[in-house]
C-alpha cells in the first residue's frame, strides 16, 4: 500500500491489523495510540472501521498508518477477506492477566499467515503485544521464554504494553513501522495498482458533467 | 479463536451470504437492528463467490461428489412451546449448479517444481527450460486422484465423451505448443492468485450497485478497474467497438461517413423522438435499418451498445442504448468497472460494513428450522445447527434453503450456462497487455445464445501474470458445454479448434449452468410474511436485479428507516474518553442520528453483545 512520491517526500499508506482475543484492549490500544484516550468502560466496538495515525518518520518520510480494528462483532473467526486485503503488518493482542487470551496468540497468527502474505510471499511483519500490563501481578521476569516463543510463532517482537498507563504502545508501533518501511523497498507489484479506481462521495461531487460522447 | 455460544436475541436473522442478503445485513445493522447473519458454508458469498485456483478445484469436486446425506431429520419438538410449529429447512445447495464439466490442456512436469523461494523470473526461465526438456504430455484435472474417473477420448470421439455430466476428462495434446508456458503445477502453484467468480457481471458506472457503493461509503473497501475497452466477434473476427467520442473520432475501422453517422445517431438517441415511438413494439433491428447506418454500426449499436437482440422491440433497445450512453465517461472509456480481487468481495464488503456496525458473523452454522408462532402466523425463532433457539423479529434465506414443499416452483427454472477459460493470450492483443474486455459475441448459429464474454487481465488481480481469467455467460438453451464450447472452439485455441495457432490457447477450463436467480420466485412460498426470500445471480450484466431485491426487503423489514445511509468516515470519528464514537457529522444532524447513536450504545450495553464478550472461548 505504499503511495506515490511525491519530489523529495515520500508518502506511505499502511494497513495494520489489530487483532487478538476479545476485550484484551484492542480499542484501547488503538484509541490511545491515534487520539490519546483511554476509558475504563468495555464497550464493543460498534461503527469503527480504523483509525488513522499521520506519522512523520523523518524529513523524507511521511507514514499514513491505518488501524483495522477487528469489527465489534466480527470474533468468530469469520473475518471476510475485506479486513485482510493488502495489509502490510499485524499487531496480535493478549491480556497478560488472562493466560487463556496467549493460548489464542498462535491460532490468530496461524490465520493471519493463510490470509495474508506480502507480494514476495513472505509472512507480513506482525508484533505482539502483552497488554494491561500495568495489571501485572508478579514482578517476575518472562523475556526468554516470550523471546523464544516470538521466533518460534514468526513475530519479530513482543512488548509488554498499557493502553491505561500509555506504556509502550508508541514504541510498539515504531517498532513495526521500521519493519514494514524495510520492507516496502521490494513491493514490486504497488506500481501496477495506479490505475485502480475509488469510488468516494468526493468523486461524485467533483464529477465532470463530461458525459456520453 | 472463536467465542462460543450465541446470544439467543437478535431483530434480524440472515441465512445466506450472497448479495442481496449481504446488502441487507449491512442495511439493517446500519440503522441498529440487531443481525446475526450466517452460512452453512465455509466461505462468504454463496454462488456470488470467488475461489482460488484451488478453492474452485475443491468446490468442482464437491459438485461431483454425490450430494451429502442429509442430515437425519432431528427431532427439535422438545424445543417447542405452546402455540409454535416448526417449520424444517432444507440444506442442499448442490441442486443450484448442475452439467460441471473441466478440461485441461496444459502439460505435465515431470520434474518437481521449482522451489518456492524462487523469484518470478527464475520461475519463468525454469518454465522455460522445462518447457524445452519435456515431451509434451496431458495433465489431468485430477488432484485427489482416488476419486476420479478418468476418460480419455480423442478427437474424434470427444463429443460424445463431454456430453457426460460431471466427468472430468483428459483432452489429447495440443498440436501447438509453441506458446504454451505455464503448467498446470504452477496454476496450481500459483493458485492463491487467481481469484474466479462463479458469476461474470459488470458494474454499470451509473448503476444501482455502484450508486449504493458510493450512497453507503462501502465503496470503502474495494476498488475497480475500468473494462477499458468493448470488443465484438463479427465474421469470426474480434474487432474494438468505438463507443466514447475518443474511440469514434480515433477508430481506424470506421470510415468518415460512418463515424458521422454514429456520432449523429447516438446524440439523437437521447432524446424521445417521434419517429422512434413510431417504431414501439417492433424490433430494434427494424428501426436501425431505418437508420441506414450500415453493417457495421448497426452490428456495434445492436450487439454491443444496446446489447439487445434482433428481435428486441425498439424501446427496449433504445433504453439500453440510453443507459450505456449515461454510463460513459463516469469513470472511463466504456460504461463498465470490475471490482479488483473479484466480484466475490462485493457482497463481503458489505458484510464488512454490517460486522462494523454490530453484525454477528458464523460460517459453516445453519438454521435447521424456524419456529412458528401459530397465533399470529409469524416465525417467532429459529433453532440452529447447534440447537440452539435464537429469537428475531425476522428472518432473511436465500432461496436454496427453502425446502421444495413449501416452494412455489416457476416453471421452466431458467438457468445460466458459464464458462470459465485460463488463457495464454488476449483475444486481442493490443499495446497494453492489461487490458480488461468485454466481448458480445452474437449467436453462432440460428437459435444459439448470445454470449457475454469478459476477459480480465491480471492487474485485476484474478490470474497470474501471463494469463488471462475469460468468462463466458449466456442464458442456457442447451448445457453449458452445449451452448458455449462452439465459441470457445471458435475464438480459442483448444485441441478441437482448427487451423488456430494465433489464437489464444486454453490451458484449462470449466463449464457449469447455474439457476437463474431472476427467474426464481421470491414471493408465494408457503412461508411466514416475515420470513424473505432471496434469489440467488441472475443471468443479466449487471446488478440491478439483486440490489432491487435487497432494497425491497429492507423496506418491508423497516419501512420507516434510510436505506444504507452513509455510514461515517473513520478520519471523522471524535472518541471522548467515556462514550461510544460519535462524528461531528452526526452531531450535525442533529436528533435524528442521535437516537441512533443512543441505539447503539444500548446495543453495547444490552444482553446480546455482552453475552458473547463473556463467554471467553476454552477451545483449545
Ligand atoms: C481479496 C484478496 C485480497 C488479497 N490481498 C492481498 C494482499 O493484500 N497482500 C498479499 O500479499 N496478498 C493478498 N492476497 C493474496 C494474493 O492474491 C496472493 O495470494 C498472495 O499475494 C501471494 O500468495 P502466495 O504466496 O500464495 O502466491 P504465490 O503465487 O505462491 O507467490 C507469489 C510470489 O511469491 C513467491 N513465493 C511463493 N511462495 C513463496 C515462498 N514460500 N517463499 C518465497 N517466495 C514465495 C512466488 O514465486 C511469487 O513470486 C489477496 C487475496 C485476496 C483474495
Ligand atoms: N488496566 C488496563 N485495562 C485495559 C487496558 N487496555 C484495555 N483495558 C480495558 O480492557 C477492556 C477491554 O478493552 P477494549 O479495548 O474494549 O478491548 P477490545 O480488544 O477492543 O475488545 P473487543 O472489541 O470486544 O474484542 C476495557 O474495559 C478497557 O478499559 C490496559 O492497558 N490496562
Ligand atoms: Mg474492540
Amino acid at each position: 500500500m505504499a503511495g506515490g512520491s511525491v519530489s523529495e517526500c515520500k508518502e506511505y499508506l499502511f494497513k495494520v491489523l489489530v487483532i487478538g482475543e476479545l476485550g484484551v484492549g484492542k480499542t484501547s490500544i488503538i484509541k490511545r495510540y491515534v487520539h490519546q484516550l483511554f476509558s475504563q468502560h468495555y464497550r464493543a466496538t460498534i461503527g469503527v472501521d480504523f483509525a488513522l495515525k499521520v506519522i512523520n518518520w523523518d524529513s523524507k518520510t511521511l507514514v499514513r498508518l491505518q488501524l483495522w480494528d477487528i469489527a465489534g462483532q466480527e470474533r468468530f473467526g469469520n473475518m471476510t477477506r475485506v479486513y485482510y486485503k493488502e495489509a502490510v503488518g499485524a499487531f496480535v493482542v493478549f491480556d497478560m492477566t488472562r493466560g487463556s487470551t496467549f493460548e489464542a496468540v498462535s491460532k490468530w497468527k496461524h490465520d493471519l499467515d493463510s490470509k495474508v502474505k506480502l507480494a514476495n510471499g513472505s509472512p507480513i511483519p506482525s508484533v505482539l503485544l502483552a497488554n494491561k500490563c500495568d495489571q501485572k501481578k508478579d514482578g517476575s521476569n518472562n523475556t526468554a521464554p516470550m523471546d523464544n516463543f516470538c521466533k518460534e510463532t514468526g513475530f519479530l517482537g513482543w512488548f509488554e504494553t498499557s493502553a491505561k498507563d500509555n506504556i509502550n504502545v508508541d514504541e510498539a508501533a515504531r517498532f513495526l513501522v521500521e519493519n514494514i518501511l524495510a520492507n516496502d523497498k521490494g513491493l514490486p507489484y504497488e506500481e501496477s495498482n495506479g490505475d485502480r479506481v475509488k469510488l468516494d462521495q468526493e468523486t461524485v461531487a467533483a464529477e465532470s458533467k463530461s458525459g456520453c460522447c | 479463536m472463536a467465542a462460543e455460544g450465541l446470544p439467543c436475541e437478535f431483530d434480524v436473522v440472515i441465512l445466506g451470504t450472497g448479495l442481496v442478503e449481504s446488502v441487507v445485513a449491512a442495511a439493517c445493522s446500519r440503522v441498529g437492528q440487531r443481525v446475526l447473519h450466517l452460512d452453512r458454508r465455509s466461505y462468504y458469498a454463496a454462488n456470488w463467490a470467488s475461489f482460488t485456483f484451488n478453492g474452485l478445484l475443491d468446490w468442482i469436486q464437491r459438485r461431483q461428489e454425490p450430494p451429502p446425506q442429509p442430515d437425519e431429520l432431528q427431532d427439535w419438538s422438545s424445543l417447542l412451546e405452546e402455540g409454535e410449529e416448526l417449520i424444517y429447512l432444507c440444506n442442499a445447495d448442490s441442486s443450484s449448479v448442475s452439467n460441471v464439466q473441466v478440461f485441461s490442456f496444459t502439460r505435465e512436469e515431470e520434474e518437481s517444481v521449482s522451489p518456492p523461494s524462487t523469484t518470478e523470473e527464475e520461475e519463468a526461465a525454469a518454465a522455460a527450460e522445462v518447457e524445452e526438456a519435456e515431451e509434451e504430455t496431458t495433465q489431468s484435472t485430477d488432484i485427489k486422484e482416488k476419486e476420479s474417473k478418468e476418460e480419455t477420448f480423442n478427437e474424434e470421439d470427444d463429443g460424445q465423451a463431454a456430453g457426460v455430466d460431471g466427468e472430468e476428462h483428459e483432452a489429447p495434446p495440443p498440436d501447438n505448443q509453441s506458446r504454451k508456458k505455464v503448467s498446470y503445477s504452477e496454476l496450481l502453484d500459483k493458485g492463491r492468485r487467481f481469484n474466479i467468480d462463479l458469476v461474470s457481471k459488470l458494474m454499470f458506472s451509473r448503476g444501482s450497485l455502484i450508486d449504493l457503493l458510493i450512497k453507503s461509503n462501502v465503496s470503502r473497501y474495494a476498488e475497480f478497474k475500468n473494462v477499458s475497452r468493448i470488443l465484438t466477434c463479427r465474421h469470426g473476427n474480434v474487432e474494438q467497438v468505438p463507443c466514447s467520442r475518443a474511440d469514434v473520432f480515433g477508430s481506424r475501422q470506421l470510415s468518415v461517413v460512418e463515424k458521422r453517422k454514429l456520432m449523429r445517431f447516438l446524440t439523437s438517441v437521447v432524446e424521445e423522438t417521434e419517429q422512434q415511438t413510431a417504431y414501439s413494439g417492433r424490433p430494434y433491428l427494424d428501426f436501425l435499418c431505418e437508420q441506414q447506418l450500415g453493417d457495421n454500426l448497426q452490428h456495434f449499436l445492436l450487439h454491443s451498445i444496446a446489447m439487445v437482440t434482433e428481435d428486441t422491440p425498439t424501446e427496449e433497445g433504445l433504453a439500453s442504448t440510453r443507459h450505456f450512453l449515461r454510463c460513459l465517461g463516469r469513470y472511463g472509456n466504456t460504461p463498465f468497472l470490475f471490482p479488483v480481487y473479484g466480484l466475490g468481495e462485493i457482497p463481503q464488503c458489505f458484510c464488512r460494513m454490517s460486522a462494523v456496525f454490530g453484525g454477528i458473523y458464523c460460517l459453516r452454522h445453519t438454521v435447521h428450522c424456524l419456529l412458528l408462532d401459530k397465533s399470529n402466523n409469524r416465525c417467532k425463532a429459529v433453532i440452529d445447527s447447534r440447537g440452539q433457539r435464537i429469537s428475531c423479529s425476522h428472518f432473511v434465506v436465500e432461496e436454496g434453503y427453502v425446502a421444495t414443499e413449501r416452494k412455489k416452483v416457476v416453471t421452466p427454472t431458467r438457468s445460466i450456462s458459464r464458462a470459465v477459460l485460463i488463457t495464454d493470450a488476449s483475444v486481442l492483443p493490443a499495446h497494453s497487455d492489461q487490458q480488461v474486455s468485454l466481448v458480445t459475441v452474437p449467436p453462432v448459429a440460428a437459435g444459439a445464445p448470445v454470449v457475454k464474454m469478459v476477459e480480465l487481465c491480471s492487474s485485476t488481480m484474478t490470474c497470474i501474470p501471463g494469463t488471462y481469467l475469460v468468462h463466458l455467460t449466456c442464458q442456457s438453451v442447451g448445457s453449458a458445454y452445449e451452448d458455449l464450447s462452439p465459441v470457445v472452439t471458435r475464438m480459442f485455441n483448444t485441441p478441437e479448434s482448427h487451423d488456430q495457432e494465433t489464437c489464444p490457447s486454453v490451458l484449462w477450463c470449466l463449464y457449469f449452468n447455474m439457476v437463474d436467480g431472476s427467474g426464481v420466485q421470491v414471493q408465494g412460498h408457503d412461508l411466514p410474511p416475515n420470513v424473505y426470500v432471496c434469489s440467488g445471480p441472475d443471468g443479466g450484466l449487471g446488478h440491478e436485479h439483486a440490489v432491487t431485491q435487497a432494497e425491497s426487503i429492507f423496506r418491508n423489514i423497516l419501512p420507516d428507516e434510510e436505506f444504507c445511509p452513509p455510514a461515517p468516515n473513520p478520519e471523522d470519528i471524535i472518541y471522548d474518553g467515556d462514550s461510544a464514537p460519535s462524528t461531528g457529522e452526526e452531531e450535525k444532524q442533529g436528533e435524528e442520528k442521535g437516537e441512533e447513536e443512543a441505539g447503539q450504545s444500548e446495543r453495547g450495553e444490552g444482553t446480546g453483545v455482552e453475552e458473547v464478550g463473556q463467554s471467553e472461548s476454552g477451545e483449545e
